[in-house]
């Protein structure tokens, strides 16, 4: 938000960044360069933010709560709030499944006075999108409550170990909310357990939720587009700041590998994760990870054993993981000068039009062209 | 020869006309790496195997784009299209002017970098960072290809060197980025084995090929990197050599099947220490496990 110089503005005045006076013509009268300009300022300093070796959860179990209630329908976002959010939302789980390879999303959604668990706590981006495209089926009815969705997301989070970092992120449509006792026992529960509550509202800004946020140590938005939305969904993909009361331990794993016996062909085998599924049956095949303690055959990782509970996972899951741990370094922002005619990573030359380039602050000869 | 023949006549009926595929070679010419060390004379032969590979990619479909890498112990260079103004090049003997201006700009700017390079000290190639600079010069491409156009990109590695976990790091991130970008990294090992880039090429959908005789270059070249992705799965290619998924723990660089990862740097161990060495967290002690320590103090 804008720095407050001019003390005769109102308060409500300073909310606005006034964007308009940063946005100058250039010489041919386009704005594009000018509004490029203040995009990639607020890439920079969102950067710039992230440097610095901070404890991270990296272990995120998240609940997402999902109003579903009759506020929903409403067609401000288009094609209507549900089906808006739905779509952004199966963006999402992808990326943050990208993102956070070892984590956890379960869904909850708040419709009819009445939270209902959708899925339980999975580290399967593929099966969460599949429960949320069946969303749009759902019939939005009644008032959605809150009490109810924060305390069926507790009684699950409750149960994990002390080292995973849990957190909510409440989506919430209706301005209302309807609930069967006091509130603000439930968010005391939540702080106690160190439970992060996130809210992003669509509609405006309610007390509740402010308050919750507040004493959970998340954060509360409300949107004001779409495009507003989505940022504020994504700004969730990156892993938060542990959290005070997170304790570090060393947690067991199992890098499975190819079982290969010399001179034998592989025996077909069923995998665990379709073993019981009605939907899509067990198939026999070959291949396939074991786990290496029990041997039990799965088609795909990250996933927990069903047998002996060990969490499988692979290198390169791991690896994903490691460059919100540890991040490259920033490149300083220099003036152009022609001092290189050309950009060293990309060979596109420099023109009349690049005012600032980018050096690295390691080797000094690479200058970078805008990023 | 008749799987030089086959890619060669295979693209023009799938591709469709507004799609063009980008290639970008890295090519390892450190004067460190062991295979050159023992006898310098294959870097020629590697270098006109890659040419005419490069070429013989230019001729597939006249709207091709080419650049290769040269990478180095300490940088990586672009030498073609080199720095600077392309040369002026004429027909000669009636070849087509293109492959004379790639053969002789390639040939002249590996030249003048090898003749500044003077350390052979150093083994190991930037090869990470050489693949990050074709990503990067990807990345422009696709910024500024015609609107409508499809541009397929992929990444050719040809190296002899090893690659070894110091830049574990580095070559992570470019894999990641190479699959969200929708780049495939195919790796041809002229020496050694290389574990990581192996994962890199499972990872974005690569090939990877360790070339078992370094006489048929070319041929493996033309036979195994020459087609285009969306071609290859038609081809009879050599199987694909099952990966090795698991984890070398930090502490000794070993490969474990089950070990101990710390919550909250995710370095990994092989066994249960108090103290993760990369973040310095102490760790809660499990029960059983504290009684030990206090019981051999007591001994001592």
């Amino acid at each position: 938000m804008g720095d407050e110089d001019d003390a005769k503005e109102y308060r409500w005045e300073t909310g606005y960044e006034k964007t308009w006076e940063a946005i100058k013509e250039d010489d041919e009268g386009f704005l594009e360069a000018s509004v490029a300009d203040i995009i990639q300022k607020a890439k920079r300093k969102r950067q710039a933010l992230k440097q610095g070796s901070q404890k991270l959860g990296m272990m995120r179990h998240l609940y997402l709560i999902l109003d579903c209630s009759d506020s929903m329908s409403s067609q401000d976002l288009k094609p209507t709030r549900l089906l808006c959010t739905l779509k952004l939302l199966e963006i999402f789980i992808e990326e943050f499944f990208d993102q956070n390879p070892i984590s956890q999303i379960g869904i909850i959604i708040m419709h009819n006075k009445r939270a209902e668990k959708i899925s339980d706590l999975a580290g399967n981006g593929r099966k969460h999108i599949k429960y949320v495209n069946t969303l749009n089926q759902t019939s939005l009815i009644g008032e959605p409550s809150l009490q109810n969705g924060l305390e069926m997301a507790l009684s699950s989070l409750k149960l994990l170990p002390s080292h995973a970092s849990r957190e909510i992120l409440v989506i919430m449509g209706s301005l209302t909310t309807c609930d069967p006792g006091d509130i603000n026992v439930t968010i005391e529960n939540l702080k106690q357990e160190g439970i992060r509550c996130s809210i992003i509202g669509l509609a405006a800004e309610v007390h509740v939720c402010r308050y919750l946020a507040k004493e959970t140590g998340g954060t509360y938005n409300v949107i004001l587009d779409d495009s507003h939305f989505k940022d504020l969904l994504f700004e969730q993909v990156d892993p938060p700041p542990a959290a005070g009361c997170l304790e570090s331990s060393l947690i067991k794993m199992g890098f499975p590998h190819q079982i290969n016996v010399e001179g034998s062909e592989e025996p077909l085998t069923m995998c665990m994760c379709h073993v019981d599924s009605t939907s899509e049956g067990s198939k026999l095949t070959t291949g396939g990870y074991y786990c290496p303690q029990c041997f039990s055959k799965y088609c795909e990782l990250p996933v927990e054993c069903r047998a002996c509970g060990l969490t499988l996972v692979s290198a390169p899951h791991l690896a994903r993981s490691y460059h919100h741990l540890f991040p490259a370094a920033n490149y300083t922002e220099i003036n152009f000068d022609k001092q290189v005619a050309l950009c060293f990573a990309c060979q596109r030359q420099f023109g009349e039009s690049d005012k600032q380039i980018y050096e690295c602050p390691k080797c000094k000869k690479n200058i970078l062209h805008r990023l | 020869m008749n799987n030089i023949v086959m890619p060669s006549d295979k693209p023009p009926e799938i591709t469709s006309t507004d799609e063009t595929s980008l290639l970008v070679i890295v090519l390892d010419s450190n004067p460190g790496q062991k295979m050159l060390k023992d006898n310098p004379h294959i870097l020629t032969h590697c270098v006109d195997s890659v040419i005419a590979f490069a070429n013989c990619h230019l001729m597939q479909k006249s709207q091709n784009k080419l650049a290769i890498m040269a990478c180095h112990s300490k940088a990586s260079y672009f030498i073609y299209p080199g720095p600077g103004k392309p040369l002026d090049v004429r027909q000669v003997d009636g070849q087509y002017e293109v492959f004379t201006a790639v053969e002789k700009t390639t040939k002249q700017n590996l030249s003048k970098l090898l003749s500044s390079e003077n350390s052979t000290v150093v083994t190991e190639s930037l090869l990470a960072g050489a693949m990050a600079m074709a990503l990067c010069y990807i990345a422009r491409m696709q910024r500024t290809k015609p609107l409508g156009a499809k541009l397929n990109c992929r990444i050719l590695v040809v190296t002899g060197s090893g690659c070894s976990a110091s830049q574990y790091m580095n070559y992570m991130n470019v894999f990641f980025t190479a699959q969200k970008q929708c780049v495939v990294i195919d790796v041809c090992a002229l020496d050694q084995h290389l574990s990581l880039l192996q994962q890199g090429c499972d990872i974005t959908n690569g090939l990877y090929l360790k070339v078992p005789q370094l006489q048929g270059l070319l041929q493996y070249l033309l036979w195994v990197f020459l087609p285009e992705p969306p071609v290859r799965e038609k081809l009879v290619l050599p199987p694909p050599v099952k990966v090795d998924y698991r984890a070398a723990c930090f502490c000794h660089r070993e490969l474990i099947d089950i070990g101990y990862v710390c919550s909250v740097c995710l370095s990994i161990f092989c066994k249960f220490s108090p103290i993760c060495t990369t973040c310095h967290t102490v760790f809660k002690m499990p029960a059983p496990l504290a009684v030990k320590p206090k019981k051999k103090k007591i001994k001592l």
